[in-house]
């Protein structure tokens, strides 16, 4: 009896996943617990292992594959065995699609035919709308559709935007067109060829007949992709100002070495300037219930907890993984759980879950030397705390000048959902308990 | 309102009564002495042998109905039956008088009447004439089957006998080789030669129609009467009682005969109402009317009080009397009559009536004086026929029956139409489609005076055919042909080429139309041809039905399109559907004028073109400037189909603005369903119908020069029959279009047309085929109608909004798909 290996359900958010690589090729053997493919979701890889041990019988899925949760990727079994259950109905269905290509009429166009093909399942896909008149268009004058700027009503491609192309010479041969439309790998559901797919690989497949090219196209990745579409809609749709101040840190950083010298003695871990930024913010936050919601639509949601999200920089870009009900733990404990997030983050691990839910983040480019920034804030929170790094500032005591080490702090807010007033005193109360740190402590 | 008869305010209240004269009930008395000198044996014998043959007929038909077998004979007949058993002697009786030129028009009870007058012109026809109709008859269709399939002892009455009861059964049962095809069925079959005209499965909708047959008759004085009969329920009906009105109205006696020169004799029509108490289960008298006996009505229309009586319809004889004497009235000129027969529906309503409406006790009674065995103890009693002549004949008939029920039954011998073998038999008969310049060639046309000395012929020839002069300036408006002018133009050729036509229609005459199409027509012709009719909208377009139908051609107006709704059944079931529902045989050439209104508000203002589009059997045109209007109202009057010609009140006074040359002079047609590019252009087409037209001009100019698009405006003209050729064409070239009208936008022209243009041109479509239409609201005061009707801007809004957006454009109205799902929840 073959077995049959599915996409897992990695969290309950997660529709689908993209297989970023096969170890293993059809035919050949695996042990169990060997990894067959790795994948990817939204914002973590994970590999899968070999369930049993035997051959690969057959593999439905290729790289790049967008897979939905639950669905057939491959099966392992014995020689000969019969596995045809587990073909996938979307690959079946997705097999005979392709002959229509060939039935397009028409000797001189028969050569345009697989682009038409290619625009049809585009098009069906949703991603982008075309009048039939300029898809007409695009197939007579070969016109480069994937350059086309739509100016139709609801972003259809209308008549005039095929032309506008023609008319600056933004064509491709159809050779050209059916080279890339054939290499193109589908990154769609079920392996459907989505805009995105033709747009990559089309230029990679230029690149051989424009050897004057000194760049490189690199795929996104589907994280950078995410980040993208995230920032840009915060942005666009929020109201955000930033306020910036900086607090004095002396008193922090003596309280932080002594307790980076009693660690061990006291059997807590090494606690970071951070950590005690958290700390701070996780007190202060529930004081100011305008800076610990969501913003949606017509309603504010108010947290009773603090769940702090920390931006994370990570190999595969930028995660936002959350500690939950933060203003319940204790230094040590919030340190801890940070640094358990955080490496999750950084590995690639984490379980897509953690990455959701937070109702205020704090990020910090302090360890780069940054004084001050403007960060952007995680919809559909209302405020992110930016942390930058210490300074020596000069301040006047008793008629004389004096150094003191300055740590900037860059708030974010929505003025949608908070007047600058409110978000000032905050701001202000968090700078009072970073001050006084031990007060905080003692609370 | 015409200026001889002086409305004087002295008479109008002089004080006084008003006087009626005692109308008739049942006075018939004659003795069987007096009636013997009357009649022969044979007369007699051949009263009781119709009589019977209508009985057997109807019952063999009830036996069909509700048990399958007639005589042995098994048959299923899922077709409508209304019989009418018990009402035998009073059809016999009305037609005993009658012959091939006297007309009847009847109901869906109308089998009786339809044996009763076949039979009486069989009798009256020498056995040449007879044959010689029924060798003609749909080239000998329904002859050879009788001829071939049944044995008539070499006697040509006996064949027309077995004729028409076989045409006549085979049509009820939608037989191809029935009098109509099978396309009329029991409540419509009828046999023009015979003088039975079309009856009518609607309540009283023949007696407008035959009103019409009876202005024939009058305007070309043709011999002959109009019989209409309907039942009494069918007096609760408009159209009846309109068409009492109309055929009463005063000016036929008085003003028609114009000092002399033309016959002043009223309407040759009978009004004849089978009495037979019920109107499907309402009871007239005592129960739904408040007349108590029909022949009251008489005394309401006329001084006449239209020669009403009352008659014994259980007596053929009594009928055949008061019958007689009407006919003689109505050939004397003395018409219109009303003729009250009182009779009974043994039989119900239909053979699935179970008479909760009446008491076993009273059908017993009636069947107890059943008129059949009344008359055959008078034959007995009176020593006129034995019992066994009597049994013997009706040995014979049943015989008879039973040979043409199995012919009509045949598959082989009486076949239905098969529409896969001829897909096209029904389609070929929708529309005659004929060009026939006049009804009557060799007639000459009675009119006042020469064409050339008529006032308005010679005011028109003054005029300029074109909107602006050479230099490009206006013409005054007193100097420009106009639409008006334009339809004017090919009607009064017309009535000089066709002496049957005949145009009416309300403040005609003298008005000159209500909007002056018809102005200083009255100088030339005369009343019995153009005449103002009562506010009868039913009448009006109903008359001009039965006009045409006996072979006469008429244009009837009803003053604005809203009154369509008036003459809704006339419009709708009569007009539309007659050429076909009598295979073909009947033509219709009548041309319906209605004008769409403006500033008039929200009940005479409304294009109702979607209405008449929707009806098959009707053409629809909608021209929107001179020289369409009158090229297409000569194609409607040199036609034999029904048009319903729209016109536009703001557009009556306009003049020819795109065709250079100005309005062809003399005769000039366009033909229907081509419309006309009206604007050349290359990036959208804009299609109009009707007035619109030069608003989507405006919008044209303002699209070309602030956003340099370039419109091709298509205007419409016709509706029905409609050419998408050059519309098709003008999409493929510029892969938009927009619909514009100023029907409410809901179910207009426009969303067909949309939505065939789309099946059509979908691959050349840049954007979805719009329709930019009125509001679906009532329309507002006209200082409010720019918010209802399409202007120039809704057409650029639309373009900018659903397929092209205009750079730099701020649209003013809300085309958006949200507004539309929004309305459309509202039902608005």
């Amino acid at each position: 009896m073959a077995t049959l290996v599915i996409m897992p359900r990695q969290g309950q958010s997660v529709e689908s996943c993209i297989i970023t690589a096969f170890n293993k090729k059809v035919g050949d053997t695996v042990e169990a617990g060997e990894v067959l493919f790795s994948y990817e979701t939204d914002k973590s890889s994970f590999d899968e292992p070999a369930p049993v041990a035997g051959k690969i019988l057959a593999i439905f899925r290729e790289e790049g594959d967008d897979v939905p949760c639950l669905e057939n990727v491959l099966v392992i079994g014995n020689d000969g065995e019969d596995f045809s259950e587990f073909i996938p109905k979307s690959e079946a269905e997705a097999t005979p699609a392709a002959p229509v290509a060939e039935s397009v009429p028409e000797a001189p166009m028969a050569e345009a035919a697989p682009v038409a093909e290619a625009i049809a399942t585009t098009s069906a896909g949703g991603d982008f709308a075309i009048s039939p008149r300029a898809r007409l268009l695009a197939e007579k004058t070969h016109a480069d559709l994937l350059k086309a700027v739509p100016t139709g009503p609801n972003g259809r491609i209308i008549e005039r935007d095929v032309q506008r192309l023609v008319d600056m010479g933004l064509t491709v041969s159809p050779a050209a067109k059916d080279a890339y439309s054939s290499a193109v790998e589908g990154s769609g559901i079920s392996g459907k060829v989505v805009l995105a797919d033709l747009n990559a690989p089309a230029a990679q497949e230029a690149a051989p007949a424009a050897p004057a090219t000194e760049y490189e196209d690199v795929k996104l990745p589907n994280i950078r992709k995410v980040i993208a579409k995230s920032m840009h809609q915060s942005l666009s749709t929020m109201a955000q100002l930033t306020l910036n101040t900086s607090f004095d840190a002396t008193k922090l950083m003596a309280l932080r070495a002594s307790l980076k010298a009693g660690a061990e003695k006291m059997g807590i871990g090494n606690i970071t300037l951070n950590d005690m930024v958290l700390f701070a913010v996780s007190r202060v936050l529930l004081n100011h219930k305008d800076l610990n919601a969501h913003y949606l639509d017509d309603t504010m949601r108010y947290f009773t907890n603090v769940n702090l999200g920390v931006a994370v920089d990570t190999p595969r870009g930028l995660m936002v993984p959350t500690v939950f009900a933060a203003n319940k733990m204790t230094l040590n404990e919030l340190s801890k759980s940070a640094k358990v997030v955080i490496s999750a983050a950084q590995e690639g691990t984490i379980n897509p879950d953690l990455l959701k839910g937070g109702s205020f983040t704090v990020t910090n480019l302090g360890s780069l030397g940054i004084e001050s920034f403007t960060p952007v804030i995680n919809p559909p929170q209302t405020g992110i705390l930016g942390v930058g790094t210490i300074t020596k500032r000069i301040k006047e005591v008793n008629g004389e000048d004096v150094t003191y080490p300055a740590m900037g702090l860059s708030l974010t807010f929505d003025h949608r959902a908070l007047d600058g007033a409110p978000a000032a005193k905050f701001l202000k109360e968090l700078v009072a308990a970073l001050e006084n740190f031990d007060l905080l402590l003692t609370k | 309102m015409p200026k001889s008869q002086y409305v004087d305010p002295g008479k109008a209240f002089e004080a006084g009564y008003i006087h009626f004269e005692d109308i008739p009930v049942c006075q018939y008395n004659k003795t069987l002495a007096e009636e013997k000198k009357i009649y022969t044996k044979d007369d007699f014998l051949r009263i009781y042998r119709d009589m019977a043959i209508i009985r057997e007929f109807e019952t063999m038909l009830n036996d069909v109905k509700t048990k399958s077998n007639y005589n042995g004979v098994e048959y299923n007949n899922p077709g409508p039956a209304h019989l009418s058993i018990g009402q035998e002697a009073s059809a016999v009786g009305e037609a005993y008088s009658l012959d091939i030129n006297d007309f009847s028009f009847g109901s869906h009870r109308s089998h009786g009447e339809i044996l009763a007058k076949g039979l009486s012109s069989i009798h009256k026809l020498t056995d040449e004439e007879v044959y010689d109709i029924m060798k003609e008859f749909l080239g000998g269709a329904v002859l050879s089957v009788v001829e071939k399939h049944m044995n008539a002892g070499g006697n040509v009455k006996e064949l027309a006998i077995n004729f028409l009861l076989y045409g006549a059964l085979a049509e009820i049962f939608a037989r191809k080789t029935g009098f109509n095809r099978g396309l009329g069925g029991s409540m419509h079959a009828f046999f023009i030669p015979f003088g039975l005209m079309p009856n009518n499965a609607i309540v009283g909708a023949s007696a407008p129609i035959a009103l019409g047959a009876a202005l024939y008759k009058r305007s070309n004085n043709k011999p002959g009467i109009i019989i209409s009969n309907c039942g009494d329920g069918a007096t609760g009906r408009g159209p009846v009682l309109e068409s009492f009105n109309f055929a009463s109205m005063d000016q036929i006696t008085k003003l028609w005969g114009m000092d002399g020169k033309y016959s002043d004799a009223g309407l040759p029509i009978l009004f004849n109402v089978f009495n037979n108490h019920y109107g499907m289960g309402g009871q007239t008298r005592g129960e739904t009317m408040g007349f108590d006996m029909v022949a009251r009505l008489g005394a309401g229309f006329n001084p006449s009080q239209m020669h009403a009586e009352r008659v014994n319809g259980y007596d053929p004889l009594a009928v055949i009397d008061a019958v007689s004497r009407k006919k003689e009235l109505l050939l004397a000129g003395k018409g219109p009559a009303l003729l009250d027969v009182v009779t009974y529906r043994v039989s119900g309503h239909s053979p699935s009536d179970s008479s909760t409406y009446r008491t076993a006790e009273e059908i017993e009674a009636w069947k107890a004086a059943d008129p059949i065995l009344a008359f055959k103890n008078k034959l007995g009693g009176g020593k006129i026929a034995t019992e066994n002549e009597i049994a013997k004949m009706h040995e014979d008939i049943t015989a008879r029956m039973t040979e043409v029920m199995k012919l009509a039954i045949n598959d082989d011998i009486s076949p239905r139409m098969d529409l896969n073998k001829e897909p096209d038999a029904i389609s070929s008969i929708m529309f005659s489609n004929q060009k026939v310049v006049s009804m009557e060639p060799e007639r000459k046309a009675e009119m006042i005076m020469p064409k050339e000395e008529c006032p308005r012929v010679k005011e028109i020839k003054g005029k300029v055919r074109t909107a602006t002069d050479a230099n490009g300036k206006p013409v005054s408006k007193m100097k420009m042909y106009n639409v008006c002018d334009a339809l004017f133009e090919p009607i009064i050729d017309k009535f000089y080429d066709d002496p049957t036509l005949i145009a009416y229609g309300e403040d005609n005459r003298d008005w000159g139309g209500a909007f002056g199409v018809y102005k200083k027509m009255t100088e030339a012709v005369p009343y019995h041809r153009f005449f103002n009719s009562p506010i009868s909208e039913s009448a009006i377009v109903g008359s001009a039905v039965g006009y045409a139908m006996c072979g006469g051609r008429a244009i009837v107006e009803l003053m604005y399109a809203d009154f369509i709704g008036c003459a809704g059944d006339e419009i709708f079931n009569q007009m539309a559907k007659w050429q076909a529902m009598s295979a073909g045989i009947l033509k219709m050439p009548i041309t319906l004028r209605v004008s769409v209104g403006s500033k008039y508000g929200a009940q005479h203002s409304q294009d109702w073109t979607a209405l008449c589009a929707h009806i098959p059997g009707l053409k629809v045109v909608f021209p929107a400037t001179p020289t369409d209007a009158k090229g297409l109202m000569t194609s409607a009057l040199d036609g034999t189909d029904p048009v319903v010609f729209f016109e536009s009140q703001r557009i009556y006074g306009f003049g020819e603005q795109f065709n250079k040359d100005g309005v062809p002079e003399g005769h000039f047609e366009i033909p229907f369903g081509e419309p006309d590019i009206k604007r050349e252009g290359k990036d959208v087409t804009i299609l109009t119908i009707g007035a619109v037209l030069y608003r989507a001009l405006e919008a044209a100019k303002i699209l070309e020069e602030k956003y340099g698009v370039s419109a091709e405006i298509i205007d419409a003209r016709s509706i029905v029959p409609f050419n998408y050729e050059k519309v098709i064409e003008s999409v493929k070239k510029t892969g938009k279009i927009i619909l514009v009208g100023d029907a409410c936008e809901r179910n207009s022209v426009m969303r067909d047309m949309a939505s065939n243009i789309t099946e059509m041109c979908f691959d050349y479509l840049d954007g979805p085929a719009v329709v930019v239409g009125s509001r679906n609201w009532i329309t507002p005061a006209f200082e409010l109608e720019k918010s209802f009707f399409p202007q120039a801007d809704w057409i650029i809004d639309a373009l900018h909004e659903k397929i092209m957006p205009l750079p730099g454009h701020v649209p003013t109205n809300n085309f958006t798909d949200i507004e539309k799902v929004e309305r459309a929840k509202l039902g608005l």
